[in-house]
């Protein structure tokens, strides 16, 4: 069974998390998260909650007010959940922003909601310990076989180092438990071979009607034009595994912790 | 014998002369009226009132548009994309810039004779960029709409402000991105601001003085034909935006313009009705604005299917008489031919996949079929088509249009507020794609130019036959395209897409004659002109105006 881990912790705590966490990825800055379990229930009410409430200043988006961008989790002085109940409920008189009386459980789908990313698929996902999580990521997942801490890895494995700040916590998910549903079409791996007999396998990095660039395994850019290419195959699935029934649950919300960590500098 | 040998000398002179000076354009109505006696220059947004976007230039040929030769290129320097139209009276080229630059040069060097800058207020609210499509010209004076709702007249000789006149609050959201339609001394403009609850209008102006001729309400107000439309103040922000330049027919003295979504855009649920003229064509009395007739492809919208479009006027024969009609490839996926003198729904005919209506009644009214929640709507938010022109070739027979394939969006329903200046969009919307997060068709393209991937949806440009509104051919893009049409009296259709490639295809075949790639999304149709006998093709892809020609 996975362990449960307490659902508040205090904000210091999470500093000194935080702190540590900086320290271990060599100044990376790393975007503290709770250890929250963030559910389909909460996240739709807080949708419902943000639309009729919060979207006229903030827009759909959550980008509209300058240096803010809730579904990037960008925010001026909030860090953990806590952070953003108290500026919701007492407001920010300075910058405009009214003091809102909520309950503590429309408190807690608000959260839910810009911590899904703006999910509105409202796809349940816990995240876990960033610390924990980290290392899964270098030992049990062997995920460090493929994807490097920044640049790309073997067989093109994506840099993961933004993946906090690129992708949705439940898009993540979504590529550790089903990554051929996952996987960008973009992304698919090529193999095309020329008229002129050669073969070029690696991932696509760019299309357009008239050529493709692929970068193979090697790393070597190839850049091919269509009226060159006799076949031309696209593969359906990832080159990753799935980690579903592999990680268990609570190493699973640690690995996601991490990742949604990993916002690059 | 001695005053005709000066006489000669002196029009000799005269002749030499004449390229080294900026010519001196006087246009009138009566000049675009015959502006296809003319094709040299291209004297309003749609290149006549017809908006055919036809040139009877025959000098690039499908022959030889092999070997068009890029003669000139101005760069813009400002960031986003550039959706502008030129003008070309005369050997110069007028062509405005983001925000609100006008820059006029020298059509067959590229060199820049002057630039005026207008700066619009810093509260000016716009939906989907810092857009301008063009000036107007009337006389020896340029016309502009501004970001802030202004029209500001400029002397096209010098580059000086004439008059600026402001035509509505801009704390409501209105805006301009439409290049102004000149009709005999009227300036004629419509409103942008459909997502952020305005009461749209279209209204002429004096070209002398600015001062209001008439103003058109596109949504009825009390007392008005078509308020019963709308479910008591509903109406009151019930958007009808009028974003894109419409055309004019001389012979019925009717002006043609195509209306914006309701408000709020998603949420049909809230505004009961048919919501009048929203995503209509109106068609309006050129002395009076009143209304003559009006046809509504979308009664009560639910998918922001603005039918912000070109009509683009034609004399055909239909069923075997000769008609005055109008074309319309429509956001909504259809393709229709009206009367353009009573009205009248001819045909509706999809030519995208189209699932959020089935078919038409006998009054050309569509059977609407809303999909269930969750379930995609077809064609997507942005529509089997949008704003960027089309073309028509009388020879051809045959209308050209940038269109959207196999794109659907699901769509979020919500109850919007409204609230002055603030988005009022009631929901929202998600392309349909093979994995959560992939780029996806929509306004602008934030990833690379060739980072793209047809799984979401890919452009094509389709040349349909009015008679039957099926398709004549079709030439697949691998993305989406914005890029519009032109086409010639040689039998060359030009157009591009957000790939960066300009194409010239053969008007008939759609076979591939002449492409170039140009690095930069292409956003605005091509025009072509002549000057000193050379006939030129222009096009903007990015932030540069490139102008070809064939070489001597």
């Amino acid at each position: 069974m996975p362990i449960e881990r307490p659902i508040r912790r205090t904000r210091t705590l999470l500093l000194s998390g935080a702190f540590a966490a900086l320290a271990v990825l060599g100044g990376r800055a790393a975007a503290q998260v709770d250890d929250h379990s963030y559910s389909a229930t909460d996240i739709q009410a807080g949708f419902r909650i943000y639309s009729a409430q919060c979207q006229l200043c903030h827009g759909p988006g959550g980008d509209q007010i300058a240096g803010v961008n809730l579904a990037r989790q960008r925010f001026k002085r909030a860090v953990s959940d806590d952070d953003i109940k108290a500026t919701v409920t007492s407001g920010l008189p300075a910058a405009g922003m009214p003091a809102f009386r909520f309950q503590p459980a429309e408190l807690n789908s608000i959260v839910a909601f810009i911590r899904s990313g703006f999910d509105t698929s409202a796809t349940p996902f816990k995240l876990g310990d960033a610390g924990r999580g980290r290392a899964v990521f270098e030992g049990k997942g062997g995920c460090t076989a493929c994807h490097q801490p920044r640049g790309e890895g073997r067989l093109n494995a994506p840099s993961l180092a933004e993946v906090g700040a690129n992708r949705q916590p439940v898009e993540i998910q979504r590529y550790l438990l089903e990554p051929d549903k996952a996987m960008l079409p973009i992304n698919r791996r090529a193999t095309i071979t020329t008229r002129d007999g050669r073969t070029v396998q690696g991932r696509r990095l760019n299309e357009d009607s008239y050529s493709v660039q692929v970068r193979d395994a090697d790393q070597r850019l190839h850049s091919i034009a269509k009226a060159d290419i006799r076949t031309y195959d696209l593969a359906r699935t990832s080159g990753m595994p799935s980690y579903a029934g592999k990680l268990s649950e609570g190493e699973l919300a640690d690995l996601m912790a991490y990742l949604v960590s990993l916002k690059g500098n | 014998m001695r005053a005709q040998i000066a006489t000669m000398f002196a029009a000799l002179a005269l002749f030499l002369l004449a390229p080294l000076t900026a010519p001196a354009a006087e246009v009138s109505s009566a000049r675009i009226t015959a502006a296809a006696s003319e094709p040299q220059n291209w004297l309003t947004y749609g290149g006549a009132y017809n908006s055919q976007r036809y040139s009877a230039l025959t000098q690039i040929t499908p022959a030889n548009v092999g070997k068009l030769k890029s003669q000139w290129v101005l760069q813009d320097n400002v960031i986003g994309v550039w959706q502008s139209n030129p003008l070309v009276i005369d050997g110069v080229m007028y062509v405005t810039q983001r925000p609100n630059d006008v820059i006029a040069l020298d059509a067959k060097t590229g060199k820049v004779f002057w630039q005026y800058r207008y700066t619009p207020s810093a509260d000016a609210k716009v939906c989907c960029g810092s857009n301008n499509r063009g000036v107007a010209m009337l006389g020896d004076t340029l016309y502009m709409g501004t970001l802030d709702a202004h029209v500001v007249a400029i002397d096209a000789r010098t580059g000086t402000r004439l008059w600026d006149k402001a035509l509505a609050d801009l704390n409501l959201g209105y805006s301009i991105t439409m290049a102004p339609l000149v009709v005999k001394d009227e300036i004629v403009v419509g409103l942008g601001g459909g997502e952020f609850g305005i009461r749209g209008f279209i209204t002429a102006l004096d070209a002398r003085t600015g001062a209001e001729k008439w103003k058109f309400y596109t949504i009825p107000g009390p007392g008005e034909p078509g308020h019963d439309t709308w479910r008591e103040t509903d109406w009151q922000h019930g958007g009808g935006s009028a974003w894109v330049t419409g055309s004019y027919d001389p012979s019925l003295n009717l002006i043609y313009w195509g209306i914006g979504n309701p408000g709020p855009d998603w949420n049909a649920a809230q505004r009961p009705g048919d919501n009048l003229y929203s995503d209509s064509v109106i068609a309006l009395d050129a002395d009076t604005g009143k209304l003559k007739w009006h046809y509504q492809f979308t009664p009560n919208d639910n998918y922001d299917y603005d039918s912000v479009q070109v009509p683009v006027l034609a004399d055909i024969a239909w069923q075997g008489r000769p008609t005055k009609v109008m074309m319309w490839a429509n956001r909504n996926g259809n393709f229709y031919v009206l009367d353009r003198a009573t009205g009248k729904f001819l045909s509706g005919t999809p030519f995208v996949k189209v699932n959020w209506m089935s078919g038409f009644d006998a009054n050309g009214r569509p059977i609407q079929t809303p999909q269930p929640t969750g379930a995609a709507t077809y064609p997507g938010n942005q529509g089997g088509t949008n704003w960027f022109p089309p073309a028509f070739n009388p020879k051809t027979g045959l209308f050209y249009v940038s269109a959207w394939e196999n794109y659907g969006t699901i769509y979020r329903r919500e109850q919007a507020t409204y609230e002055a200046g603030k988005v009022f969009v009631g929901g929202g919307g998600a392309v349909v794609a093979p994995a959560p997060g992939s780029p996806t068709p929509g306004i602008g393209r934030k990833n690379l130019i060739n980072n793209w991937t047809s799984e979401t949806g890919n452009g094509a440009a389709v040349a349909i036959d009015p008679k039957t509104g099926k398709r004549a051919w079709t030439f697949p893009q691998y993305d989406v395209t914005e890029a519009g049409m032109m086409t010639s009296a040689s039998g060359l259709v030009f157009t591009g897409g957000r790939e960066g490639y300009v194409y010239a295809l053969d008007a008939k075949t759609g076979k591939e004659l002449w492409k170039a790639h140009l690095g930069g999304q292409i956003n605005m149709a091509p025009i072509t002109y002549a000057v000193d006998g050379k006939q030129f093709v222009a096009v903007i892809a990015g932030r540069t105006l490139v102008s070809f020609a064939l070489e001597n």
